[in-house]
């Protein structure tokens, strides 16, 4: 049986009143209250996920190292909460550090593009005979949709597969967002009376294709057809056109893919999305580093700074955790180029919302940025982080088609410090 | 054995065996995997192969890409049956999309990307390579060796697709051309495997010497060879940097001792004989190449106005690898030693790999599996079939047809499907025996092209004019552009190349923008030709004549475009457009690959091709549901034009036969009675016959079996 979300929206108090010796959901209460104080007290019901592809440079964003030969180009400004300094390229979104943490400690190990987007994907290490789900795909595993929408929707990039978790855990894909889809509505002239008979028919045939060859893969075809036609048929599709939406809070966000994907991903939280994942490229500057990332600061600045602002107005930051990470850092050291190449022992993430402690710094490089200097975070534990605040045991056991069990992330701790 | 037998024949006889009948080989194939089911005692009876049609069907998508249309049906069925499958591979395999489906599947081999510097006249060049019939040992060697500028000398788009760096291109060099996982040692010695770290250091010791050189100005690129290498050893971090010492190239791989004389390799060494022979006394000298390109060059700045004596310089240069002024593309030494080593016919690794991967396409599962995994913890499946095949494939000069054909030709490929009430334990006996096939999908590029075949798109089909309609839309209207620079970094998509490796053209280009709605099914062909005939290397003699204050200028130019606003500022308006509603789509095979995110190719299974050893998903997705459900091609597909031959069958109320033409152009199979009655009732229901076609060629577009193979 699928178990979603132990505690799920529903306090201690509450299954206390269901009195000793009864029963939830089949499960003894006392059991029940035993896993919740395991996985602790539910805060988080949604993710904004925010995937900077190519590895960005840490000391140039949340970390920097101003007065060393690191330091580069951009110097730090204060932020709203004394005593934390992010680098000048982000001036609207220093204003929104009373709700936003950061880990500046992050010890990955893993410094090739694929080897450490899969581990920070997935908290696991690529291996040749298996693929690990993407966190987004676990966390839709672990709890139940809300509303129509597919619960897993991924931005202007692809997430990466469920694997394992089986198809209703992949990420419905936007390319641009706020253009109207035009494949979630039969084509122009098919009414719809005529579109659903040609659904009835195309379900027989595939039934009698499926008779004909025996059941082995043909059943997920018409699976993958009949969830395609639910969302087709839902009202909340208009969540995802921007077409409605002012041209002022557009161009608050920034009327840039990444400004509208920002402003979709709180769009699509609010109808009940279970876990955004907001993809942006360009950050492998192994050469002029230092124009790119002011672009990208340019870009990115009023996106997230608008987005805590609103989430946090709504009240729905309480239940939505945003997270930016990218696979790895780079290197604090400038090169000939004037960029900085992979650097995977020390680099930074930024976390917000969804009950994350506020206005908080975990860890601390060292001088140069090159290592940690104390309270190293490994890769997974960023994982178990996040799998902690939406009320997910991260060492759950699922199998995997071969009947092997796989925790749902490789041995990561919660990050204590982090949790409110 | 009779490849033994072979080995004595003369060299006549052998070119005769190269063009004669290939069904002696596929027997042997075939008794090679028999001998080898009852050894392993595989317990099952072979199933019997499929009837005409379905190995019609299958060949056609597996040989040229997509489903025959009606013509080549009946062309087909009026050979005589004892003929019919010889002749359909034959003229498959010389038929012209031979090489346009191949492309891809070396596309996905070499991860071939149209965007990386370099990439489109590489990928120009492999589909010119497989057209030619290049012997893949030779095209392999020149793809590691080649020094040269990028696109100008297209082979060295393999090196520049990993940026020159020898470590990545040791991995590659193993894992593509040899099915080994060698890249795990780069930090540790290999936990599953006999690889140790300074196996990986000593292979990527052999690229340590390559530089990929960029002009700041041009952004041209080109390889060369410098004096220095970069691979050092111990590894970095492991002693201080003045204990390392460059590492000496080795290769970890074993191979067949120099010594030892095999029927196959002495076959192989009278093929390339024979090869050479067949090709005539001398193809074109090397001065015979110098004077065209000199000729080239001097038509060429005759209208640049350039200095003849520079560009003739370096033609010649290019021409002969060598460097006469300076370090300009010099040839690497070693990686022509490391050519020879990983293409030479006694490294079985590198035939039975890629003999591996080929049976995987066609056949459905490869002898070893994953096909990049070969090691001695994972045996293949069936080795002396494995063996057998790779051997006859070096044995013939590394000819891909023939090894193609040897594959289609065998039983084991043309086998029918388990029945559908076995049990899932027998279904993969029988298909791990390779006595039943296993379901295949189309791939994406077939899918796209068979839907176009089917619904009769790749030509108009309605009159000039019988579809005008108005339409208004709204635009969103670029009124400030941002600087190209910035704009390809701001709102580029995922993958997209660090800022560094952008190609000058790039401001020459129009503004690219990520495709959405029903552009995710456009296919907008590459010209293969143009590709290799473009020659940029003017940029560099230009740069040579212009003086100091003209190179100023463009540095300004360049450095005022950088200045421009960080994205775009755009309008929303309405626009009325009218158009005549007539499509007509291209072949998915000649698109710029990888297709953008979202498209069609993509979400149907192409790769990213940027992480070494993806493959293809197989899984259906509800993106490809909606796309197949709502999409534009299929949809398209289904509508009866007018200029249909079964338009006119439908106009003449001959519903029955317009059914039978539907079920042969979109399923290349009869009707039977019960789906004809399905078909009237569908006729019932609809507005019109018109309409009840359209209905049924949808429903057939869309279903399983459509999509998976005979």
């Amino acid at each position: 049986m699928h178990m979603s979300c132990p505690g799920y929206r529903m306090s201690r108090r509450s299954m206390l009143a269901t009195g000793a010796g009864a029963s939830l959901l089949g499960l003894p209460v006392r059991e029940l209250l035993a896993r919740a104080d395991s996985v602790g007290p539910t805060r988080a019901e949604h993710v904004i996920l925010f995937w900077n592809g190519g590895g960005m440079s840490h000391v140039d964003t949340w970390d920097p190292k101003p007065g060393r030969p690191v330091q580069g180009e951009f110097d730090p400004i204060a932020t709203s909460v004394p005593g934390i300094q992010i680098s000048e390229i982000f001036p609207q979104f220093a204003q929104q550090m009373q709700h936003v943490a950061l880990i500046r400690s992050i010890a990955g190990t893993q410094g090739d593009h694929g080897r450490a987007t899969y581990n920070m994907q997935t908290s696991y290490l690529s291996g040749p005979n298996l693929r690990h789900p993407g966190i987004g795909s676990v966390v839709v595993h672990e709890c139940e949709n809300q509303g129509d929408l597919p619960a897993y929707i991924s931005i202007s990039g692809q997430a990466p597969r469920a694997s394992y978790l089986g198809q209703r855990c992949e990420a419905y894909y936007v390319a641009n967002p706020g253009d109207k889809d035009p494949y979630l509505a039969f084509p122009e002239g098919i009414a719809e009376v005529r579109g659903n008979r040609r659904l009835d028919v195309l379900a027989r045939y595939n039934q009698k294709f499926a008779r004909q060859r025996g059941k082995t893969g043909f059943q997920a075809t018409q699976t993958s057809i009949d969830d395609a036609v639910r969302l087709m048929r839902s009202p909340a599709l208009q969540a995802f056109e921007l077409s409605n939406v002012p041209q002022q809070t557009i161009d608050r966000y920034g009327d840039t893919t990444f400004g509208r994907g920002a402003l979709l991903a709180r769009r699509l939280v609010e109808k009940g999305v279970r876990f955004v994942q907001v993809n942006r490229g360009g950050f492998d500057t192994h050469s002029n580093n230092f124009p790119a990332m002011e672009n990208h600061g340019a870009v990115m600045d009023s996106a997230l700074a608008s987005l805590v602002a609103d989430l946090a107005e709504s009240g729905l930051l309480k239940k939505t955790l945003i997270m930016m990470v990218s696979e790895f850092g780079r290197t604090p050291r400038i090169n000939d180029n004037a960029g900085r190449d992979h650097w995977a022992s020390c680099f930074s993430c930024m976390m917000a919302g969804g009950g994350v402690k506020p206005g908080v710094v975990v860890g601390k490089s060292d001088e140069d940025a090159m290592q940690p200097a104390d309270r190293p975070v490994n890769v997974p534990d960023l994982h178990a982080t996040l799998c902690q605040l939406l009320g997910i045991d991260h060492s759950k056991e699922v199998m995997t088609p071969l009947q092997r069990p796989m925790k749902l992330v490789d041995n990561g701790k919660p990050v204590a410090e982090l949790l409110a | 054995m009779s490849r033994y037998l072979l080995a004595i024949f003369s060299v006549a006889a052998l070119l005769a065996s190269l063009l004669a009948d290939p069904v002696v080989a596929a027997d042997s194939v075939d008794s090679v995997l028999q001998a080898e089911n009852v050894a392993l005692s595989a317990g099952h009876a072979p199933l019997a192969v499929v009837d005409d049609l379905a190995f019609l069907r299958r060949a056609s998508v597996d040989l040229s890409g997509r489903i025959p249309d009606s013509t080549q049906v009946d062309e087909f069925l009026s050979w005589p049956t004892s003929q019919r499958r010889v002749k359909l591979i034959d003229q498959l395999l010389a038929g012209e999309r031979f090489a346009d489906r191949w492309t891809v599947f070396f596309s996905d081999l070499l991860r071939l990307r149209s965007n990386v510097t370099g990439g489109s006249a590489l990928t120009a060049y492999v589909h010119q390579a497989i057209q030619q019939d290049m012997p893949y040992n030779q095209l392999v060697r020149r793809l590691i060796a080649t020094n040269g500028k990028a696109n100008n000398t297209p082979e060295v788009g393999f090196v520049l697709g990993d940026n020159a760096d020898p470590y990545a291109l040791a991995s590659v060099t193993a894992q593509v051309f040899m099915g080994v996982r060698i890249g795990c040692a780069q930090c540790h010695d290999h936990p599953f495997d006999v690889w140790t770290r300074k196996d990986f250091y000593g292979m990527a010791a052999y690229f340590g010497k390559t530089r990929r050189v960029e002009s700041t100005l041009t952004r041209v690129v080109y390889t060369t060879e410098s004096n220095q290498t970069t691979v050092l050893w111990p590894p970095e971090g492991e002693t201080e940097d003045v204990d390392r010492k460059p590492m000496r190239p080795r290769f970890p791989f074993e191979m067949i001792a120099a010594g030892k004389q095999l029927a196959f390799i002495e076959r192989f060494q009278q093929a390339v004989v024979a090869r050479q022979q067949q090709r005539g006394p001398a193809g074109p000298s090397v001065e015979d190449l110098l004077a065209a390109t000199a000729e080239k060059a001097r038509q060429r700045t005759r209208a640049a106005g350039t200095p003849e004596l520079d560009v003739a310089t370096e033609a010649k240069s290019t021409l002969r690898q060598i460097d006469v002024k300076g370090s300009l593309y010099r040839h690497s030494a070693l990686r022509d030693q490391l050519g020879e080593l990983v293409t030479s016919p006694r490294n079985r690794l590198f035939a039975q790999s890629f003999v591996n991967r080929v049976w995987k396409e066609l056949v459905g599962r490869g002898f070893v599996e994953p096909v990049d995994d070969f090691r001695t913890d994972n045996q293949p499946s069936h080795p002396r079939t494995l063996d057998y095949l790779a051997e006859e494939f070096v044995a013939h000069g590394y000819q891909f047809r023939h090894l193609v054909r040897m594959i289609v030709s065998s039983q084991a490929y043309q086998r029918s499907h388990v029945a559908a009430d076995a049990d899932d334990l027998v279904r993969e006996e029988l298909e791990s025996a390779f006595w039943a096939t296993t379901p295949r999908r189309m791939m994406s590029e077939s899918l796209y092209d068979s839907i176009v075949v089917a619904g009769h798109l790749f030509d108009y089909k309605y009159p000039d004019g019988q579809n005008k309609r108005v339409v208004t839309e709204t635009v969103r209207v670029l009124v400030e552009p941002a600087s190209p620079k910035v704009a390809a970094v701001t709102d580029g998509p995922l993958n997209e190349q660090p800022l560094g490796e952008q190609e000058v053209e790039t401001e020459m280009r129009p503004e690219t923008v990520a495709p959405a709605g029903y552009a995710l099914e456009d296919a907008i062909e590459l010209d293969f030709k143009a590709l290799l005939s473009k020659r940029d290397d003017v940029d560099i003699e230009r740069m040579r004549v212009m003086s100091k204050e003209e190179l100023e200028a463009r540095r300004m130019m360049m450095a005022e475009r950088a200045k421009r606003p960080v994205s775009g500022k755009y309008e929303t308006r309405l626009v009325k457009r009218e158009y005549d509603d007539n499509p007509k789509f291209s072949s998915a095979f000649r698109m710029a690959s990888p297709a953008p995110a979202g498209h069609f190719l993509r979400v149907f299974g192409q790769t990213a091709r940027n992480e070494l050893g993806e493959q293809r998903d197989p899984d259906p997705t509800m993106r490809q549901a909606l796309m197949m459900l709502n999409g534009r091609l299929a949809h398209e597909a289904s509508r009866v034009g007018s200029l249909e031959p079964l338009h006119a069958l439908i106009a003449q109320g001959k519903f029955e036969q317009a059914v039978e033409l539907a079920y042969l152009e979109i399923l290349t199979r009869k009707v039977t009675a019960e789906e004809m009655a399905d078909a009237k009732e569908l006729l019932q229901a609809a507005a019109t016959p018109f309409q009840a076609i359209g209905d049924l060629r949808w429903v057939l577009l869309n279903c399983n079996e459509f999509r998976f193979l005979p």
